[in-house]
């Protein structure tokens, strides 16, 4: 199979989950208990008077059968219309669009912590397998992983910004209102996000290192009097890195979740605190789009996972 | 081949089976006794279990007493690691926090793992649409962001730690399902299982005396793992307020109300913070012990490169 109808193969089989997705969210979000309509209108609406609650669900579309109502959901959410937020009045998309950049950036910066700290982590410790170092590096990242991030976050508020002043304990400043300051509100929340990852790119690079030295042609290469080095640059490297392909991919995906947390903690403008106080203000619409668009982020990664391995490793395009 | 034959020789295969995991067990036990690691994780997870089990014997008053005139005190001679923001005494609260927290995770847990079996099962057995249908779904779970979907199915099914369980394990058991399926799949092929359908023997049968066994070692692994998973989930929610009400004493809602008060009784945070993550780490601990010691492809040399 050529690359391309490999490439068409997994870009059909993306959409099909994304519908498979959209269905799942639409019903999840039905299932919420509570009215929108009436908890939206409560301020300045007389909910007694049953027709002017029946006239706003009619214009909502609320009043029509599920299938229905889910057609519509669909093709407006195509359309870019993604409906108005119950609580804040306001466009989903602009919120969105607002938002977006906020949350990439935390991305981007727990990726830098991932890598810098996960890739010299995983390496170091196989290559000195059970050696003193091994056992701490590996210490460190077990806890990276398991250390809840609501609790590092706690420790590191309380750490830098309660006992050495040097860190806002929480808040957000816009790149273009000040670079600096920018960079000191998301200097904690991503390096929360980063160590997470970072604990497992370290055990998963340290595992594939540790897989490909057991293999055969690895004695080989050192039976013909090949140096260390050289086995590591030549025959270790390549086979050692090509799945790591797939831990960056899941750990971005993965970054959403922690995203959620994270923005809470730090009061983070973002996509996370939108979908985690539309959960809790059953705001029905921004909960649609929130769940929506992780799921697209997935997806988009474990394409671009796929194909990257496409390219690295044939026989993946034969088998699949 | 006589149908006497087959269950003979398929007695055989079952009896070798149950040694090598007979064997296997004191093993396993002695190896991860022997790595640091798994050690620090068993001893933690053994103590945990013990406070669980032990809170109503040790611990020092009711959890929900409150004592008004011993408000957000520090640690004395009555109230060991001090009193809560409403006078109710710390140290009892975290020992039947551990309670509210292993069964939780315990449920969420063996829940997720028995789903994910009943639909591994389901998919590598049917075959065709029904295994396209369940690993379709499969796939569909796994690019959900996982906190949101506990939180939203938790706020669906109302308050209450029983539906924050049930939120888990309905997002936990696509792991469970896939190891299962492709155990199904690769047993389905050996020569034995086509032999005793050959004599007649119920397909369902064979599969499951051969399946099932297979599958233990990574279903033991995804146990210790999935409870670490299970309880920093539990925590988290929790913390965000969804799953325990109060009183009920919960970790993760210690942490979230201790954490307004850090400055002046930092062990109300702490306490908490630090056994929820105990916990994670040591089921963590114990998973990758565990997977070390049955996962016989990294067990081989790997020779130190210096």
């Amino acid at each position: 199979m050529g690359m391309r109808q490999y490439i068409i193969k997994r870009l059909i089989y993306s959409c099909l989950i994304l519908a498979a997705v959209s269905v799942l969210v639409f019903v999840m979000v039905r299932l919420l208990p509570g009215d929108p309509i009436r908890a939206a209108m409560q301020q300045n609406v007389d909910l007694t008077d049953e027709s002017i609650v029946q006239e706003v669900r009619a214009r909502y579309g609320l009043d029509k059968p599920i299938h229905i109502q889910y057609g519509i959901w669909l093709r407006d959410f195509f359309k870019g219309n993604w409906g108005i937020s119950l609580s804040s009045g306001e466009e989903v998309t602009a919120m969105f669009w607002r938002r977006l950049p906020v949350t990439l950036l935390l991305f981007v910066g727990a990726t830098f912590w991932a890598w810098i700290l996960g890739i010299p982590l995983g390496v170091i410790s196989a290559l000195r397998r059970n050696s003193w170092l091994d056992a701490s590096f590996t210490t460190v990242s077990v806890i990276g992983i398991s250390i809840p991030s609501f609790w590092q976050a706690i420790l590191m508020i309380y750490a830098f910004a309660v006992i050495i002043k040097i860190l806002p304990p929480s808040g957000y400043v816009p790149f273009f209102e000040s670079p600096w300051q920018n960079f000191q509100c998301i200097l904690m929340p991503t390096f929360i996000m980063g160590t997470h990852s970072a604990g497992s790119f370290a055990r998963y690079i340290r595992m594939s290192i540790l897989e490909v030295l057991g293999q055969d042609y690895i004695r080989t290469a050192r039976a013909k009097g090949l140096r260390d080095r050289a086995v590591l640059v030549k025959h270790v490297s390549k086979p050692a890195l090509i799945p790591l392909v797939t831990i960056v991919g899941m750990s971005w995906a993965g970054l959403l979740s922690g995203s959620f947390i994270i923005e809470f903690m730090f009061a983070i403008p973002g996509l996370g605190r939108m979908g985690l106080d539309a959960v809790f203000a059953r705001d029905f619409p921004v909960i649609q789009a929130t769940l929506i668009v992780g799921a697209i982020n997935v997806l988009l990664m474990n394409l671009i996972v796929d194909i990257a391995y496409g390219f690295l490793d044939p026989r993946i395009r034969v088998t699949k | 081949m006589s149908n006497a034959r087959v269950e003979e020789k398929q007695n055989e295969v079952l009896e070798e089976e149950r040694r090598i995991s007979q064997v296997g067990f004191k093993a396993l036990v002695r190896t991860l006794l022997k790595h640091k690691l798994s050690r620090f994780g068993l001893i933690v997870i053994f103590l945990l279990i013990l406070m669980a089990v032990l809170a109503p014997v040790i611990a020092p008053y009711h959890p929900n007493d409150q004592d008004l005139y011993q408000v957000l005190k520090g640690p004395s001679k009555e109230h060991w690691l001090g009193t809560d923001n409403v006078g109710r005494d710390l140290l009892s609260r975290i020992l039947y926090g551990a309670q509210i927290s292993m069964t939780a995770a315990t449920f969420a847990t063996l829940g997720s793992i028995a789903l994910g079996i009943i639909m591994g099962l389901i998919a590598g057995f049917k075959g065709g649409i029904v295994d396209n249908i369940i690993m379709r779904m499969v796939d569909t779970f796994m690019v959900f962001p996982g906190l949101i979907f506990i939180l939203i199915m938790a706020a669906a099914l109302g308050p209450g730690i029983k539906n924050v369980i049930i939120a888990i394990i309905l997002f936990g058991w696509t792991w469970a399902a896939r190891v299962i399926r492709g155990q199904v799949l690769a047993v389905r092929e050996h020569p034995y299982v086509e032999a005793a359908k050959a004599a007649g023997a119920s397909e369902w049968r064979v599969m499951l005396k051969h399946v099932l066994p297979n599958s233990i070692a990574p279903m033991i692994v995804a146990t210790a793992l999935g409870m670490g998973g299970a309880v920093g989930m539990e925590a988290g929610a929790a913390f965000l307020g969804i799953g325990v009400q109060p009183p009920t004493p919960s970790w993760g809602r210690a942490l979230r109300t201790g954490y307004s008060y850090l400055e002046r009784v930092p062990l109300f945070s702490i306490a908490p913070g630090v056994l929820i993550t105990l916990a994670v780490l040591s089921f963590t601990l114990l998973g990758d012990g565990l997977r070390d010691a049955l996962d016989p492809r990294i067990r081989g040399e790997g020779k130190k490169i210096k």
